[in-house]
């Protein structure tokens, strides 16, 4: 992160753009140490994602799965549209594909959760004798997840890309099928209201 | 400082209280079996199904334009067909020739192009006669009598060839009957009754002309006198007669019809046409019953001419 807050370098392992389109030719030809490999490469990060997202780690965990079972479905067609030593090959980034898949898959589970729930509150308290320990234990990073939590979805995804994950501007973009204009103003709103909120929480600014 | 109060939207500052807030949000490991568990569901997935259809191409703007060409082409053989097959004609579509297309548009009376070809009259009687005929050229308005009279002969030859036309019609739509009739399981006619008809729709045709002729023998004789007289007729006096007559005679056709429903259903169809149609045909009805027929239009009491043997 630069002294503008802008990320100077991409938080995606650094992989050999060429290697990538042999990656996905392997995926294609369903070679399991291919997708063992995607897996060193691009899990943590695409969990991190995931999970600021959704802030439940076992549903991180599920999509992050499900975006790498999309790729091992997918690895024909982008091995074919990326041939190896062609030009395209080198342009192409299996992370950045994944983040978008990982971004769009928490969006939709974040409004498909919140149209099943109803956005309702328990009608009565946790009593449970762990419950108030643990929510002491949490509590400060319990106010940062209510912090990053209450931001609209695309917003948070966008504080999350750009932030916690150092992602140039236009890679957050393309994650999140925005063009760069309209992502950057995106990112401002959020910066706005997330500047708003810590204020409401008490913080000093 | 991670935002000036101006711009609340400005990057967040590493070490500022927001970013040492937002820094709190830790993230848990991975669970240690997460790679054999994605590894074993990629194995247990199934092979993707093949592709359903061709993917899309680009060129959408080709597509579209392809389905154009295409349609306008079938439109195209289609009409051409019909026209082809005489449906358009069985129908009521008025199919103009190519030659009536081009004389409607250079201003010259389409007298040949009228006639088709195969009721066009040849003998070779004819033929040779016209040819020793020194041809007359129309320029401008009909002033003399030669020039009166090669307009005569133009009309004359269209009139045949109508009547040709009209004749071969009534041919083909008694023949069609008889085979729908025949197809259908119906009685047809027998010879001698099919001849009966033919000669008596022959009977009603020849009375037709006759009276049309008459009246037309009269307004050429009104029009001789008025080029005698040294007056010059345009196309408009030579053909608007003509065609007021055939109003006149359609319009006598369908009193005769309207007369023959009930009153009723004779004020209904009277409703159903259109309003100038209507008003002529009544000032028709008016002037037959005031005793002025015989000026106002041919005086026919015949069936229609072209009535099918169904009817």
């Amino acid at each position: 992160m630069t002294a503008s807050g802008e990320p100077s370098h991409s938080a995606q392992p650094t992989a050999d753009t060429g290697d990538e389109a042999g990656l996905a030719a392997r995926l294609a030809a369903r070679d399991a140490a291919a997708l063992r490999e995607v897996i060193a490469r691009h899990a943590a990060v695409l969990h991190r994602i995931a999970f600021r997202m959704i802030g439940e780690a076992q549903e991180a965990e599920d999509i992050v799965q499900e975006a790498l079972l999309r790729l091992w479905d997918q690895a024909p067609k982008i091995a074919e549209r990326h041939p190896v030593g062609s030009q395209a090959a080198a342009s192409l980034r299996l992370g950045g594909w994944l983040s978008r898949v990982v971004t769009n898959l928490a969006i939709d589970r974040l409004r498909r959760t919140r149209r099943l729930a109803g956005e309702e509150v328990p009608d009565t308290e946790d009593d449970s004798p762990l419950a108030d320990a643990l929510i002491e234990a949490n509590e400060r990073e319990g106010l940062t997840r209510a912090l990053v939590a209450a931001l609209p979805d695309r917003q948070r995804a966008a504080i999350v890309l750009t932030y916690y994950e150092e992602l140039p501007n236009a890679e957050a973009a393309a994650a999140l099928d925005m063009n760069i204009k309209a992502f950057e103003s995106l990112l401002h709103r959020a910066r706005a209201a997330l500047r708003q909120a810590f204020a409401a929480q008490g913080g000093a600014l | 400082m991670s935002g000036t109060p101006q711009d609340p939207g400005a990057p967040i500052t590493r070490g500022s209280p927001l970013a040492r807030k937002l820094d709190d949000f830790a993230v848990p490991a991975l669970s240690a079996d997460f790679e054999a568990r994605v590894l074993a569901a990629a194995e247990a997935r199934p092979a993707p199904l093949p592709e359903l259809r061709r993917p899309a191409r680009s060129a959408r703007r080709w597509r579209i334009g392809q389905r154009i060409a295409i349609g306008i082409a079938s439109f195209g053989v289609l009409a051409s067909a019909a026209a082809a097959t005489g449906l358009l004609e069985q129908l009521n579509i008025p199919v103009p020739s190519a030659e009536k297309v081009w004389a409607s548009i250079t201003g010259k009376p389409a007298a040949a192009a009228a006639v088709p070809a195969s009721a066009r009259p040849a003998p070779a009687a004819a033929s040779t006669a016209s040819a020793m005929r020194a041809p007359v050229e129309i320029i401008g308005p009909i002033d003399t009598p030669e020039e009166l009279s090669e307009a005569f002969r133009r009309i004359d030859d269209v009139r045949e060839g109508r009547y040709a036309a009209r004749q071969q019609r009534i041919d083909q739509r008694i023949d069609a009957e008889i085979e729908r009739r025949r197809a259908a399981g119906l009685r047809v006619p027998t010879p001698e009754e099919e001849a009966r008809l033919r000669a008596r729709i022959e009977t009603a045709e020849a009375r037709r002309k006759e009276q049309v002729d008459a009246r037309v023998a009269a307004r050429r004789e009104e029009m001789a006198r008025k080029v005698e007289s040294g007056e010059a007729l345009t196309r408009k006096d030579v053909l608007q007669p003509l065609r007021e007559d055939a109003q006149a005679l359609k319009r006598e056709q369908q009193l005769r019809q309207l007369r023959r429903l009930p009153p009723a259903e004779r004020r209904e169809a009277l409703r159903r046409l259109p309003p100038a149609e209507r008003r002529a045909l009544i000032e028709d009805f008016r002037a037959r019953r005031a005793g002025g027929v015989a000026t106002s239009a041919p005086a026919t009491s015949d069936p229609a001419p072209e009535a099918s043997p169904a009817e």
